[in-house]
């Protein structure tokens, strides 16, 4: 509650936050302190030392460091927020604060894609040395007096062995790896970017990205969907979620051609049920029915699941 | 608790329920979820949320939403914004959370607020919020 604990966790609490971090790591073995080896030896491509001056800075009200945090990212992303216009999508009044899964949610819901990113300092710093300011939480208590904070990391310094934050009522706090790691690490390393569709965070893996995605296309107009689909195809071209996504979500901007596209380079590469069945609808749309015959059959013969799915497809083809 | 978790698992129940009948009926496009296996049972797409909003148009909840300083329709929006996976994942969770409520009424809007406000860290005691500069 007191002004200074927000901005800058104090020696005393890093000192016993290090030795409850010594008696966790002697239960669990698996905390490994990253700082040192990271300071020790960084990767040599990365530059030493990165800082996104041109982040937004939005002082937080009273708990919002959700709002606040939220909108310096999407402003960040090219989607200029005030804390104002997300409070009412993330903030829980009776719990004076914000969720994780809100965070995400209300990102997509401005139009960005959240994406969780790895919990590795070296990820937090790939993500800004890329230009992407990430967002994470901070316990700036201790595990049993939780004090929850999220706050953006938006450059480090490898010399001074420190991360610069967007943070609270601080606009440029810079924060001792060490002390950033230990304060994360009891949030579980939890964070994330959000960007415009079309553009992939570096760290991220294909599985969370993935994740993101599908998660943007409940929410977002699906053009904005197909974007995110097409450029994270790219990266990973044998995945058949993303290629079933950029199909669905062509389709459901009407953009028939595409999905059409989309759903038979998908079904010839992994001869998937789902990708056949989808090809076949959108041939039927498209009046190719013979077409759609021949590969609704197909998809029927597969079986598996879907297997009523593709027959009533099967069906609509002579409707 | 018991009770807490009977009345959860009707609902969870219902939902599924539900869900089947969708299935024979809806035979258009699979969906990018279904196909990621996010929504673990092919076809259970859009029934969480329905069955949330129905919920929702009750009055009860609504008044006590409104205690909570939710309004129905932030409450909507919120809870559609999320994925299958991230509302099961919370429903899960309820079987380690606090007893909330010891009426019905209680418990649905316990259920409500775990399926909006709980978060992959547990539910224990734990959430992600702020108490920050005052």
């Amino acid at each position: 509650m007191k002004e200074r604990a927000v901005p800058a966790p104090r020696q005393p609490s890093s000192f016993v936050a290090l030795l409850a971090g010594a008696a966790f790591a002697l239960v669990l073995a698996g905390c490994a302190v990253q700082t040192p080896r990271l300071l020790a030896e960084p990767p040599a491509d990365l530059p030493r030392r990165v800082e996104l001056a041109e982040t937004p800075f939005f002082p937080q009200e009273e708990f919002q460091c959700g709002p606040a945090a939220l909108a310096t990212a999407l402003s960040a992303a090219g989607l200029p927020t005030r804390p104002d216009d997300v409070a009412d999508q993330v903030f829980l009044p009776v719990r004076e604060g914000s969720l994780q899964l809100e965070m995400l949610a209300g990102s997509r819901r401005r139009g960005a894609v959240a994406t969780r990113i790895p919990g590795t300092l070296e990820a937090v710093m790939r993500e800004t040395a890329a230009g992407h300011p990430v967002v994470v939480l901070q316990n700036l208590g201790l595990s049993w007096i939780p004090r929850w904070h999220y706050a953006v990391v938006i450059g480090y310094d490898l010399d001074e062995g420190a991360f610069v934050l967007r943070s609270g009522t601080t606009e440029r706090l810079q924060l001792a790896m060490r002390t950033f790691e230990h304060t994360w690490d009891r949030s579980e390393r939890w964070a994330f970017v959000a960007l415009p569709p079309g553009r992939l965070p570096t760290s991220a893996s294909e599985e969370e990205v993935t994740r993101a995605l599908v998660a943007f296309e409940r929410n977002a107009p699906p053009s904005a969907a197909a974007r995110g689909y097409l450029a994270a195809l790219a990266r990973w071209p044998g995945s058949l979620v993303l290629a079933m996504g950029l199909g669905n979500a062509r389709y459901a901007a009407g953009d028939l051609s595409g999905a059409e596209q989309a759903f038979r380079e998908a079904a010839a590469r992994h001869g998937s049920a789902a990708a056949l069945n989808n090809h076949a609808r959108v041939l039927i749309e498209l009046g190719r029915r013979d077409e759609a015959r021949q590969v609704a059959q197909q998809a029927v013969r597969l079986g598996g699941p879907l297997h009523d799915t593709a027959l009533a497809t099967l069906r609509a083809v002579d409707e | 608790m018991k009770r807490l978790q009977r009345l959860f698992s009707m609902l969870l129940v219902i939902c599924f329920a539900n869900a089947t009948m969708f299935q024979v009926a809806q035979a258009a496009l699979v969906t990018t979820e279904q196909v990621a296996g996010i929504a673990s049972a092919s076809g259970r797409d859009a029934s969480p949320h329905e069955r949330l909003s129905a919920l929702m148009a009750r009055s009860d909840v609504q008044n006590e939403l409104e205690r909570l300083g939710l309004t129905p329709e932030l409450a909507k929006e919120r809870i559609a914004a999320l994925t299958d996976e991230e509302a099961s994942m919370l429903a899960q969770q309820i079987e380690n959370a606090p007893a909330g409520g010891s009426d019905v009424l209680g418990v649905i809007v316990f259920v409500f607020l775990v399926l909006l406000i709980t978060d992959i860290l547990g539910f224990t005691k734990v959430f992600p919020f702020t108490r920050s500069a005052r």
